[in-house]
């Protein structure tokens, strides 16, 4: 008999007539799905005042036992519609693995049981018992990781100011630790309490009796329990290995990509008081080939440079003096005057004469020239007490006007 | 240092213009294997450290620090905060993607934080960029430019200011509760 006062059409009908309403009372009632009263009340009033087709708070518990009231006058969402509704909206709610682990230690029981029973009738109740909870199990943790999967990507998207960096960080940190963790440990083959080591137990065991059960009626059943063994396998692997190789890794980037975020706005927002971010820019160097930048070593670099600034232009000087000067020789100066018939201006024609072979006459090498008037062999006549001035490089001469010629007593 | 390799003069003007060195370049593998010796001649000769991380090497010095760093930094964190923004994951377009000048620019400039890159040497970004792909930190050719890798020295400096900032929160936290006791 029938515990419903209304067909499975009826709630077919009220599910597909008020869609909206089942889907607003289920996401105001997550995740525990109690809704509180006053909220339940205000959301038939809302609904009821645009809608053709009106609720009422009696027909969704009598009749059709949507929800019930609880003591405390809070609505409670019937379990068999929200498993379903889960489901039609693709919205599980996460349980924690310590649930789903609960849950699983039913197969471990049954089993075995299943091992040690004699009793054909219950032992085809216990391997339909085993069937049906890993069936459930594993709808559970598709759901689960689904769920996972889809809050990750959610957690990728969009974060408009700081603060939702950090509760991507201490999202990522949560589910890692809380979630993945745990459920990789669950379904881990190595751990000797995971539900995959007990679906490997099952799987070894029916493959075994499927063939050598007494009756055809148990080898049946061994052989849909290794069938259904099997395909858990299966499932939970493909299942492990989008939580290790696809979620873990897209968590712990998240987190990872969130700090780097996080790290740059704080920089960029104390951009201007750079002592409130503690810790340093890199230093990188600006082009510095042919500085030198140690301290101390710029020092000893100067005082070593300075020595040769020191000596250098003095070397140069002294060679410099050396290598120029220029000393007139007096024999050949005496041979070009006596090529001369008489000289009217003898002073003038050593000064011309020196300045053929320097422009540096000095005084010395003016009177090696002029001293050649003293010579024997040569007369000089002067006339008056007149004088002009001849430019020497160190001295300015004096000196009158002075015919020279040769005796001519030596000329014969 | 007795045995210079043929790269040495190539290796310390390179590092001394201040630019990043970076694997698989040669010079990089010789920095690594003779890392003892090029870390001490550095600072021996220079006062300058370097710094050989798993995929280049660097030289840095707290006396000679160019100053342009902070506006690439900011730039960088502009950059990224915009491409996550605009859904895409930044660290792998940081990393791995190719960027058009005309469009990163544009991007930038739209972005509420302009006026921050506004004052910076990043105004002028033709010139930016080209001071930076000289010292190897960007690639670029012709109007497109892609980050080396670098730029993951940025990155670890972002997670070490948010570590310190979390730090920071959690002792302050502390206090706080200390404070309630």
């Amino acid at each position: 008999m029938s515990n419903l006062n209304l067909s499975g059409k009826d709630i077919l009908r009220f599910l597909l007539t008020h869609y909206e309403f089942v889907q607003m009372s289920f996401s105001s009632a997550k995740p525990d799905f109690i809704i509180d009263s006053d909220k339940f009340n205000n959301l038939i009033k809302e609904y009821n005042t645009g809608s053709e087709v009106k609720i009422s708070i009696s027909k969704i518990t009598a009749d059709l036992k949507f929800c019930r009231q609880l003591p405390t006058g809070e609505y409670k969402l019937n379990g068999n519609y929200t498993s379903f509704l889960e489901f039609i909206f693709d919205d599980f709610i996460l349980d924690l693995p310590e649930t789903l682990k609960n849950r699983y230690q039913a197969i471990f029981t049954h089993f075995t049981s299943l091992q040690t029973e004699a009793n054909e009738t219950k032992i085809i109740l216990l391997v339909q018992e085993i069937i049906k909870v890993v069936e459930k199990f594993l709808n559970d943790v598709e759901g689960q990781t689904f769920r996972l999967l889809r809050d990750t990507e959610s957690l990728k998207v969009n974060a408009e100011n700081h603060s939702d960096f950090t509760i991507r960080i201490q999202k990522a940190n949560y589910w890692i630790d809380e979630y993945i963790i745990p459920l990789n440990a669950i379904l881990n083959k190595d751990h000797p309490n995971s539900v995959v080591n007990a679906i490997m137990q099952i799987q070894r065991y029916t493959s075994e009796k499927r063939i050598l059960a007494e009756t055809y009626e148990l080898k049946r059943e061994f052989e849909k329990l290794y069938g259904c063994a099997v395909n858990a396998k299966t499932e939970l692997d493909q299942t492990l290995s989008k939580l290790t190789r696809e979620l873990l890794p897209l968590l712990e980037r998240i987190k990872s990509d969130s700090i780097i975020l996080s790290g740059f706005y704080h920089f960029a927002e104390n951009i201007d008081q750079p002592e409130n971010y503690i810790i340093p820019l890199p230093d990188l160097l600006r082009r510095t080939r042919g500085n030198v930048i140690s301290k101390t070593f710029s020092g000893e670099a100067e005082f070593f440079i300075d020595q040769f600034n020191y000596q250098t232009p003095e070397i140069l000087y002294e060679e410099e003096v050396e290598e120029i000067e220029w000393l007139p020789d007096a024999s050949y100066f005496k041979e070009q005057l006596l090529k001369e018939d008489i000289v009217d201006d003898f002073y003038l024609w050593c000064f011309e004469a020196l300045k053929v072979h320097t422009n540096n006459i000095t005084l010395s090498k003016f009177f090696t020239v002029s001293n050649l008037i003293l010579e024997e062999d040569i007369i000089a006549e002067y006339y008056d007490e007149t004088r002009y001035e001849i430019l020497l490089s160190d001295a300015i001469l004096k000196m009158p006007k002075v015919k020279v010629y040769e005796k001519l007593s030596e000329r014969a | 240092m007795r045995n210079y390799p043929n790269e040495h003069r190539e290796i310390v003007a390179n590092l001394l213009d201040g630019r990043f060195i970076i694997y698989p370049n040669q010079m990089f593998g010789i920095l690594q294997t003779q890392e003892e010796e090029y870390k001490e001649f550095f600072k021996e000769s220079y006062g300058f450290e370097l710094n050989i991380e798993s995929e280049f090497a660097y030289l840095s010095s707290n006396e000679v620090a160019e100053k342009r760093t902070r506006d690439f930094t900011l730039f960088l964190a502009m950059l990224c905060r915009e491409l996550d923004y605009s859904g895409k994951n930044f660290r792998d377009s940081i990393e791995l993607g190719t960027f058009n000048m005309t469009e990163v620019e544009q991007l930038l400039k739209q972005s509420s934080k302009w006026e921050i890159l506004e004052k910076t040497s990043v105004a002028n970004f033709e010139a930016f960029i080209d001071t930076w792909h000289k010292k190897n930190l960007i690639n670029k050719t012709g109007n497109q430019f892609k980050f080396t890798k670098a730029v993951k020295l940025f990155f670890e400096f972002a997670v070490n200011v948010a570590n310190s900032k979390l730090k920071e929160q959690i002792n302050n936290e502390s206090v706080k509760q200390d404070g309630n006791l």
